[in-house]
């Protein structure tokens, strides 16, 4: 039977383009790196002349230290996360806390405060000597500090407080899809609240918890602003800080630098293959896809103390270090000791005086904008291809664009410089680089949030439009982007802010001519004074918050149009 | 039927290895109301997405009104605006982006109807199915039921000779489906709609359809009017799948003669040419009478279970073929243990092709 096929070279060459575009963006730096990390000749050589493998064995033999560092910070951040996240979803998706909606709101903001913030912050409410812990210690008669953030416990507690917050979201996302008549069961049949917790909710969502424990291991083991910002002071190293400190030393070692990258690289692609393998298996069994209504457990006089369970994360992630940050900045000196404060805005205007913070400031808006609204639109269409064209070769655009996520932006910031050394297009140093590394290193989140909305819409929607006899392009007119606004609208905020508080890839391909702002913060923290450093985390921090503000205006006006 | 409206012919549709339509045919007469009717997966909503265009076949062909919709070997596939059918959705697929005018004024701006004539059309499509009072209201605003109604009149609006349903009342609780059904049915009729319509739920198909396609595992069990698929089921699977029915094992013992596995022999009818190969016959539940009846197929039994439904009553009968169930009337009950003589007519004891 002969089998009709309409349109099908065009069908090909538009997979092809895409692969190829894609590809060249996403693969093409990968292979410099792993080019580089066989260079066991001159390290400057473009391209290398001398290959060996001299460089991986080094890792275990002269970095061993680094490495031992990594999984320690690694295993205590993921078990502090996984503990946080599973109490907290418990609590919020599962009891009758007080003021539940809310909380569960709150929880979202340690994430928009991003780990190198975090980590600013807590280094001035618990670095040694000149901590405000240990201010307040000395002032009520102690001696010696008590508190030391520059540990590993203390690099690992700011990881799980600032990158944890996706064990939360995981977990309570697999507790939310468990249908509550199977714990209700066990309350009719006799168990305590506590059993029930115990023996049905627990090993229920096991599966979530072991996924969530998978990934969020992962994200430790390439996390790079906490260590930067907590470790270095300590001469603790981990695999992210010491491929940034090879390529600052003279001569800077990229071999080195690349094979640490490429095995970390390898590493998290492993447990990422691992994570979605398990929630591709179905291991999932209990969890259907369909959202139950939640009936939560009755905790009486205990939920007075879930809810201050709560609140004193939000304290620990939220309030504490905003409040620090704050008083930091606006003093002379920093002292947590009231009477000795010399108050000032001099912080704030050094910080926006600086040509240099300026520019970078300006740098980073602007980059966020361009990228973010050129990104949707690729994006839009993209996912659009992956997730309702009948293109062949979907599934490979799909995994393509994916994959950056499974590189540490740190070593991806790597890889491009790397690339862009040898390949003969002069946009080395500018923001053109930036911006393309962006738009990269965001794909992942970008279609991820997309597909999201697209995935939700209903395929007949569509179908009906094109029934009713309306072309491809006028059903997309009419029907599939007005459906699509709210999360295009979404993807573009969410795009935005990573843009604006990028740090890992912004590190390597920053020149003296782009800067961008978060790597301006670390050098600042590295350079001058805490005080300034704090003036200058603020105001990005602040920069985000305006940009969502002006944008939820905006967006409710949108929505209050389509109803 | 009068004049053909649509043509199916050897049609096949694959997904990937797996064939969910292999090698279906049928007509639809113009103002015809056909349905399709079968298990999910048994490739009755694929066969209409494929006449919508919704589905690409990758065998045999599609006409409409005499028209190549789609042809394998012409090669040739007419896209889904270009079709001039239309079709209401399982899901509704109602815009909620859109109030209900707009909804169901889509069609018509498409077609690029000037304002006067916009509003005259979905005014009357609204009217036919009483939601006029609703049009200005947000679709995401609407009951299920409602929903349902716009639907209709979208699908209606732009007067298109040929309407496709995807279990369009599959949503709907069972009082509001009751309903429907007649209003579906009347209006089709009024427009003189040539409807092509699919469902899982039996009942509804007999109770709507001028024909019925009983359809299994991608290919057709039988095609005929809701009283020939009841009456004379072709296949031991439309016996099974449409109403209730209990089927006898035994073989034929020539013309009209049918030997029970017990070895009782019963007079029975057959739809098709017997080919001495079949092995059972099935009797519908509500054609067995409890006392004996003169002519008919007779065995004495024992009522064993007697079950109350209101409508009716469902006795389990111990008897000389077997057990069988038995539907009567809730009037006569008979008690449990009693004792009693089936008793059905030739004419409901139909051969199975097997």
């Amino acid at each position: 039977m002969r089998v009709p096929r309409p349109r099908i070279n065009g069908q090909a060459l538009t997979t092809l383009a895409i692969l190829g575009i894609v590809g060249f963006l996403v693969l093409l730096p990968m292979i410099f790196l792993v080019e580089e990390s066989l260079n066991v000749g001159d390290p400057m050589a473009f391209p290398p002349v001398e290959f060996g493998i001299a460089n991986y064995i080094s890792i275990f033999e002269e970095d061993f230290k680094t490495v031992w560092n990594t999984v320690v910070i690694a295993v205590m951040a993921t078990v502090m996360a996984i503990f946080i996240g599973f109490a907290l979803a418990w609590i919020l998706t599962r009891t009758n806390v007080p003021g539940r909606e809310k909380l569960e709101r709150l929880m979202e903001l340690p994430y928009y405060m991003t780990p190198l913030v975090g980590a600013l912050a807590w280094a001035v409410i618990a670095g040694p000597k000149s901590g405000f812990i240990n201010q307040m210690w000395k002032a009520i008669g102690g001696t010696n500090d008590i508190a030391d953030i520059y540990t590993h416990f203390g690099i690992a507690w700011v990881m799980a407080l600032f990158e944890g917050t996706v064990a939360f979201v995981m977990i309570s996302a697999s507790m939310k899809s468990m249908d509550p008549a199977l714990e209700e069961s066990a309350r009719v049949m006799g168990a305590s609240k506590l059993r029930t917790m115990l023996t049905v909710t627990l090993p229920l969502v096991m599966p979530g918890v072991m996924g969530a424990s998978l990934f969020v291991f992962a994200e430790m083991l390439g996390s790079f602003a906490a260590a930067l910002v907590l470790g270095i002071p300590g001469r603790i190293y981990v695999i992210t800080t010491a491929i940034w400190d090879s390529t600052l030393a003279y001569p800077p070692d990229y071999g080195r630098a690349s094979a640490m990258g490429l095995s970390l690289f390898i590493v998290m692609f492993v447990m990422l293959t691992l994570y979605r393998r398990m929630i591709r298996r179905g291991t999932f069994t209990t969890i259907s896809g369909k959202a139950f209504r939640p009936r939560p457990m009755d905790m009486g006089r205990m939920a007075w103390v879930l809810f201050s369970v709560c609140a004193l994360y939000v304290a620990l992630a939220v309030v504490f270090p905003i409040a620090a940050l704050l008083m930091t900045s606006l003093q002379r000196f920093a002292t947590v000791i009231l009477s000795q404060a010399q108050w000032t805005f001099a912080n704030y205007e050094i910080a926006l005086s600086l040509g240099p913070v300026r520019t970078a400031l300006f740098n980073s808006i602007m980059l966020g904008l361009g990228v973010a609204t050129v990104g949707v639109v690729i994006m839009s269409l993209l996912v659009w291809i992956i997730y309702r064209s009948q293109l062949r070769g979907r599934g490979a655009i799909e995994y393509l664009v994916m994959f950056p996520q499974a590189v540490p932006r740190l070593v991806f910031g790597l890889a491009l410089l790397w690339a862009w050394l040898n390949i003969p297009i002069g946009i080395y140093g500018t923001l053109w680089l930036l911006a393309l590394a962006y738009f990269t290193v965001m794909l992942p989140l970008g279609v991820r949030t997309l597909a999201g909305v697209v995935l939700q819409i209903d395929k007949s929607l569509e179908e009906c439009a094109r029934v009713c006899g309306a072309s491809w392009a006028y059903q997309m007119r009419t029907v599939t982007l007005p459906l699509l606004k709210p999360g295009i609208l979404a993807a573009w905020l969410l795009i935005f802010m990573a843009c604006v508080r990028e740090l890992g890839a912004s590190a390597f391909l920053m020149g003296p001519n782009a800067k961008v702002i978060a790597p301006s913060i670390v050098n600042a923290f590295a350079t001058s004074g805490t005080e300034l450093t704090a003036a200058m985390a603020l105001i990005q921090t602040f920069t985000v918050i305006l940009a969502l503000i002006i944008l939820f205006r905006v967006a409710r006006g949108m929505t209050k149009e389509l109803q | 039927m009068s004049v053909t409206r649509i043509e199916v012919k050897d049609l096949v549709v694959r997904y990937g290895d797996q064939v969910a339509v292999n090698g279906v045919s049928f007509t639809v007469g113009r103002g015809e109301h056909l349905t399709l009717l079968g298990p999910s997966g048994c490739g009755k909503t694929t066969t209409l997405r494929a006449i919508a265009g919704l589905e690409q076949p990758s065998g045999g062909s599609i006409r409409i009104d005499g028209e190549t919709m789609y042809d394998a070997t012409e090669r040739r596939s007419v896209q889904t605006e270009q079709r001039g059918v239309s079709m209401v959705f399982q899901s509704y697929a109602i815009w909620p982006h859109m109030s209900v005018f707009d909804n169901v004024a889509y069609g018509l701006r498409v077609r690029k109807q000037s304002q006067a004539d916009i509003k005259t059309n979905v005014e009357r499509a609204l009217d036919l199915v009483q939601m006029r009072h609703l049009a200005e209201r947000g679709a995401s605003k609407l009951s299920g039921g409602q929903q349902q109604r716009v639907a209709l009149a979208r699908a209606i609006a732009f007067s298109p000779t040929v309407v496709l349903f995807d279990e369009p009342l599959s949503n709907l609780d069972a009082k509001l489906r009751a309903e429907m059904r007649v209003e579906l049915r009347e209006l089709q009729r009024r427009l003189g709609i040539t409807a092509v319509y699919v469902t899982h739920d039996q009942e509804e198909a007999l109770a709507i359809s001028d024909r019925v396609i009983v359809m299994n595992v991608g290919v057709i069990e039988q095609i005929g009017t809701p009283e020939e698929i009841y009456n004379r089921p072709r296949s031991r699977f439309v016996a099974d799948f449409v109403g209730s029915a209990n089927l006898i094992k035994g073989k034929p013992a020539g013309e009209g003669l049918f030997t029970t596995e017990s070895g009782v022999s019963l007079k029975s009818v057959a739809s098709h040419t017997p080919h001495g190969r079949e092995t059972e016959v099935a009797v519908r539940t509500a054609y067995i009478e409890l006392e004996p009846r003169p002519g008919d197929n007779q065995v004495s039994g024992k009522v064993r279970r007697r079950l109350f439904h209101g409508d009716f009553v469902q006795y389990v009968i111990d008897s000389a073929i077997g057990p069988l169930i038995v539907r009567r009337p809730p009037i006569n009950l008979l008690a449990e243990g009693a004792d009693v003589t089936v008793s059905f007519s030739p004419e409901n004891c139909v051969l199975l092709e097997g």
